[in-house]
This record gives structure tokens, C-alpha cells and sequence, in this order.
């Protein structure tokens, strides 16, 4: 589905991706993990278009698409969420979401009928809606929601274009630990038919979604294995797991 | 009530103080009228790109300049009827608004202002100097469109007038129906985040120059009424203070909203009208006017006379 090739990007003498190569097969759950500095946003941005590597390749479906920038990956089934929350943040999240679904349906550049008037768009949003969870706020502005919830709602657009790879960029970041838990079940009940790659901090998130996770290290891949091998590993217990236990 | 409704509402009552001033009017009063008119549908178009998808263009008058010009070369040294003039002539701002738009849309802020105001300092520049134009002396002798049939002589400025209200009423409900569409709701979100429109898969750039291209053709059109309101057409239709004082316009009567850049347009022609024969300081106190506005109201003058919830925020 996804597959990175000796992936590698400097800014300036500073070399933060360092021949970094992935594989994602259809409905892989894949975690990335690493200390900060590690290099794993932008890895994420390297794989989602927003930054150009300077060396290697992205593959999406057996399809070069490093010259390709956001827009076109997204076109070509690749969801992605922000760290951040990156919301269209005075439009309700009725209309995030119905944009959302808009531009993943390609409908967006229809201008002979109202915006509420589509067909079907109504209930796909209600439904986009109720699968993450916000169906009692659709009338609310997303720059009022609580922390928790604009994340809730960067997963639903993020889902809304019926993604078949689906970068999410920590999900729970700042999130209480009840807002981690139903996140986590969120996730780890998407549907098979998309591939996630998730960078994580909370190891027990990672557990408990990823099937095989790379830990990276100093912008490089420091281990891939399964959960059971990196939580085997003595070089990662050293280099990252043990760092913060401590 | 909501912002959609609230705003066609404000956009019925100018409608009907336009029509009840018209029919009141004497020769002088609806020359200001068809003025008024001609700016409401100018500032409505650069409310597409400005107000909705935050392009702030300070060249717009650019495309007003050209429908202008393209209808007076077609009608007065090609002498084809107005009739097919008129179209040829928003073809020609709309095509140029394309072509130059095609550049301008990788840019943003400051950089899209700049290459804006350049377009329109080259166009004016050729203009002032080109003889086949008519140089700074411009033309005149500018063919009108025949309403004869509807009972309307345009060369009258009560007839004019009262055209050009109903064009710009037109072209409210035109507007209104693009704005309110997907197209319009997609330039709304790349103005409120154009990094999350394009991860979802939007092809920004393909949007933003569809409005650009739109509002020239629109601004084109507004060109065409104004030489045909006066007669002539000369290079101060593409100053580039022309494109500023729309902008003002636009923001004075509030930005995204349609109503209030055609409300904007009336306040600042009728502001400007009544001051200049009181006070040889009367840009002054426009500028005071503008600045208390920016000040006070910062969603313009439509945004005060409205309930606080029905417009949109930031827009």
C-alpha cells in the first residue's frame, strides 16, 4: 500500500531523515515510535507530501509519488490526522466534517447547488459524526470544542475521504487518560480495509493498536519487529523504554 | 435568524431603498444611483476572492479597466453592436483574469497583493501610453447596449439607473448561489485553514483561480456598465487607487458577505459625492470615516447594523 524506499532529508547541515525504508501492507497496524528529535513528524511529512525528501522514494499503491504534493496523495487514498489540532476552526463541526467528506467525495467544485443541499451528504456527515463520537455537538464551532474533542473530530476528517492509508500523528497527545482510552478504541476499531501508520508516545497505546512497530532513532530505524520483539529488544529497552521509566 | 438569511434580508432592503431613491430621483440623483450601482457590483466581485477565500487583491481594477476597454475597442473602433460586444468584453476580463490569476495564485499575503498591484500598474501603464487606445486621452463614442424594446434608453441616467440596479441585483443572487454552493463552502475552508484543505485532498490553487477568474469576469462586467453609464473610458478606470478604493468599500461594508461590499459601495459613492462639495478636505474625512470603521466595526458596516451571531467570524 504504502512504501517508503531510503527515504532522507537534511535542513541544512542538519540530516533528520536518514535512509529511512517502510513497508505498509493493505490494513497493517503500524506504530512509530522514538524519543523527540527523532525525526518521526517528518517522516510523517515526508510520507504525506508536505515535505520533498532529498534523496529516496514514497510508493503509494506501486505508484511514485515523491513529486507528488498533499493534495494529489490525498486524492490517491492517503488520510492523514495533525498533532496539532487542524480544524477549519470557525465553521461548525457539522461543516468540518461536511467539508471533509466533500473534498474526499470530489465534490467540491460543484457551485449549481447549495452546499446543504447535496445528496446524501446530510447523512453521511451524521454518520461520519456518530462513528467518532460527536453526534450530540454537530452545531458547535470547532475552535470551542474541548481539547479531546477537536482531536475526536481531526480523526473523523481525517477518516471523511475513505482513506486506504491513514497517517495518524498522535492521537492522544494531551489527552486525559479516559480521552486516551475511548481514542484508542476508536482506532483500534477501524475498519481493516485501511492501513494506519500512528506515531505514538503513550507505549501502551502502541501496544495495544500497533502489530509491528519501528522504532526510530537519531532520524534513522533503530529496530522493526513485532511489539513482543522491540519490548525484547535490549538496545531499545536501553535507548528509548528504559529513558522513561526512569 | 441565520447569517445566510440575515444577510439576504440586508441585501432586499438596500434592493428597496435603491428602487424607492430611484423613484424619487431627478437626473442628477440616479447618475448617482447607476454610480452607486456599477461600484455595489465591482466590490461584490472582489468580496468572492477577498471576503471568502482571503485573497486580498489590490490590482482588481485591472479587470474593471479591460471590460471597459474590450467593450469600448469592440463597439467604437470595431463597431460591433453592444449586444455582442458586451459578452466579448467579460470574455476578455474574465480570460485575463485567468491567464494572470494562473500566476498569482501560488503566491499568498503580501505577495499576492504585490504581484495584484503589479498586473494593474502594467495594464494602466500600456494604456496611458498606447495611441491605439487613445493614450491618457482614453476614447469615447462608446456604443450603449439597445433596451429600446424593454422601454429603457441607457443614455438616460434614470433608465441607466434603474439597469444597472437590476444587473447588480442579478448578480446578488448569482453570487449569493455560488457562495452558498460546495464551491463556495471549499473557498471559505482553504481561508480558514489552506494547509488542512489541501491534506484532505484540495486542489487549492484550482479553487482560488476559479474565484479569481469569476470575480474578474464580474469586476469585467461592472467595467462594461461604467462605460456605458459615461460614454468614455480612459486609463484612471485601472488606477491603481481605483483597486484600492473597492477594497475599502469591501471592508467598510463587511467582509464575506456580499450585502455589505454593496452597501460599502454606497456609503463610501455617496460619502464621497456630498463631501467633495462641502470640503476640499473630503478625502480626509473619508479616510476618518474608513479608519473609525476598521476601528469600531471591524466586520464593517453591515456587521453593526446586524445581531452579532449572524455573521461569520473572522471572515
Amino acid at each position: 500500500m504504502l512504501e517508503a524506499r531510503d527515504l532522507g532529508k537534511s535542513f541544512g547541515a542538519l540530516e533528520v531523515t536518514r535512509g529511512i525504508s517502510l513497508r505498509l501492507p493493505p490494513g497493517a497496524r503500524h506504530a512509530i515510535v522514538g524519543p523527540n528529535g527523532s525525526g518521526k513528524t517528518t517522516l510523517f511529512n515526508l510520507l504525506a507530501g508536505e515535505l520533498a525528501p532529498d534523496r529516496g522514494r514514497v510508493l503509494l499503491d506501486g505508484h511514485d509519488v515523491t513529486r507528488l504534493g498533499p493534495d494529489a496523495r490525498a486524492r490517491r487514498g492517503l488520510g492523514r490526522s495533525f498533532q496539532k489540532s487542524d480544524l477549519f476552526p470557525d465553521l461548525s463541526v457539522r461543516e468540518n466534517l461536511a467539508v471533509a467528506l466533500a473534498i474526499g467525495e470530489r465534490r467540491g467544485a460543484v457551485f449549481w447547488r447549495p452546499f446543504a443541499g447535496l445528496p446524501g451528504h446530510a447523512e453521511a456527515t451524521a454518520a461520519l459524526a456518530r462513528r467518532v463520537g460527536l453526534e450530540a455537538l454537530l452545531d458547535q464551532p470547532a475552535r470551542t470544542l474541548a481539547y479531546g474533542t477537536q482531536r475526536q473530530l481531526e480523526l473523523g476528517m481525517a477518516l471523511a475521504g475513505a482513506p486506504r492509508v491513514l497517517l495518524l500523528d498522535e492521537p492522544t497527545a494531551g489527552m486525559s487518560a479516559e480521552e486516551t482510552h475511548a481514542m484508542t478504541a476508536l482506532v483500534a476499531g477501524l475498519s481493516r480495509s485501511i492501513a494506519l501508520l500512528i506515531v505514538e508516545h503513550d507505549m501502551e497505546v502502541v501496544f495495544e493498536i500497533a502489530e509491528r512497530i519501528t522504532v526510530l532513532d537519531r532520524g534513522a530505524v533503530l529496530v522493526e519487529g513485532t511489539p513482543a520483539e522491540v519490548r525484547g529488544s535490549e538496545l531499545v529497552r536501553r535507548r528509548y523504554l528504559g529513558e522513561r521509566r526512569r | 435568524m441565520s447569517s445566510e438569511r440575515a444577510r439576504h434580508a440586508a441585501a432586499a432592503l438596500l434592493l428597496l431603498a435603491a428602487l424607492a431613491a430611484w423613484r424619487f430621483a431627478g437626473y442628477a440623483g440616479a447618475d448617482l444611483l447607476g454610480e452607486i450601482a456599477v461600484w455595489a457590483i465591482f466590490a461584490m466581485s472582489l468580496d468572492l476572492i477577498t471576503g471568502y477565500a482571503g485573497l486580498v487583491s489590490l490590482g482588481h481594477a485591472l479587470y474593471f479597466g479591460l471590460g471597459a476597454y474590450a467593450l469600448a475597442t469592440l463597439t467604437h473602433l470595431l463597431k460591433l453592436p453592444p449586444s455582442a460586444a458586451l459578452p466579448a468584453a467579460i470574455a476578455v476580463a474574465a480570460v485575463a483574469a485567468l491567464a494572470l490569476g494562473a500566476l498569482a495564485v501560488r503566491l499568498r499575503g503580501v505577495f499576492f497583493i504585490m504581484i495584484t498591484l503589479a498586473f494593474g500598474q502594467m495594464g494602466w501603464a500600456y494604456l496611458v501610453r498606447s495611441p491605439v487606445f487613445g493614450g491618457i486621452g482614453g476614447m469615447s463614442g462608446i456604443g450603449r447596449l439597445d433596451l429600446g424594446a424593454l422601454g429603457l434608453d441607457l443614455a438616460n441616467p434614470r433608465d441607466f439607473a434603474l439597469f444597472a440596479i437590476v444587473v447588480a441585483a442579478f448578480l446578488y443572487v448569482l453570487l449569493a448561489l455560488v457562495t452558498a454552493s460546495p464551491f463556495g463552502k471549499m473557498l471559505v475552508a482553504l481561508h480558514q485553514n489552506e494547509h488542512r484543505a489541501r491534506a484532505l485532498g484540495l486542489a487549492v490553487e484550482r479553487y482560488t483561480l476559479a474565484a479569481f477568474t469569476l470575480a474578474g469576469a464580474v469586476a469585467g462586467l461592472a467595467g462594461v456598465l461604467e462605460a456605458m453609464r459615461t460614454g468614455f473610458v480612459s486609463p484612471e478606470l485601472l488606477t491603481w487607487t481605483r483597486s484600492g478604493e473597492v477594497l475599502i468599500m469591501v471592508i467598510l461594508g463587511g467582509l464575506g458577505t456580499l450585502a455589505g461590499p454593496a452597501l460599502g459601495a454606497a456609503i463610501w459613492v455617496m460619502l464621497r459625492h456630498y463631501l467633495s462639495s462641502l470640503t476640499p478636505y473630503w478625502m480626509l474625512a473619508m479616510g476618518l470615516v474608513f479608519v473609525a470603521v476598521v476601528l469600531f466595526a471591524g466586520k464593517g458596516v453591515l456587521g453593526l447594523a446586524m445581531p452579532r451571531r449572524a455573521l461569520p467570524r473572522d471572515a
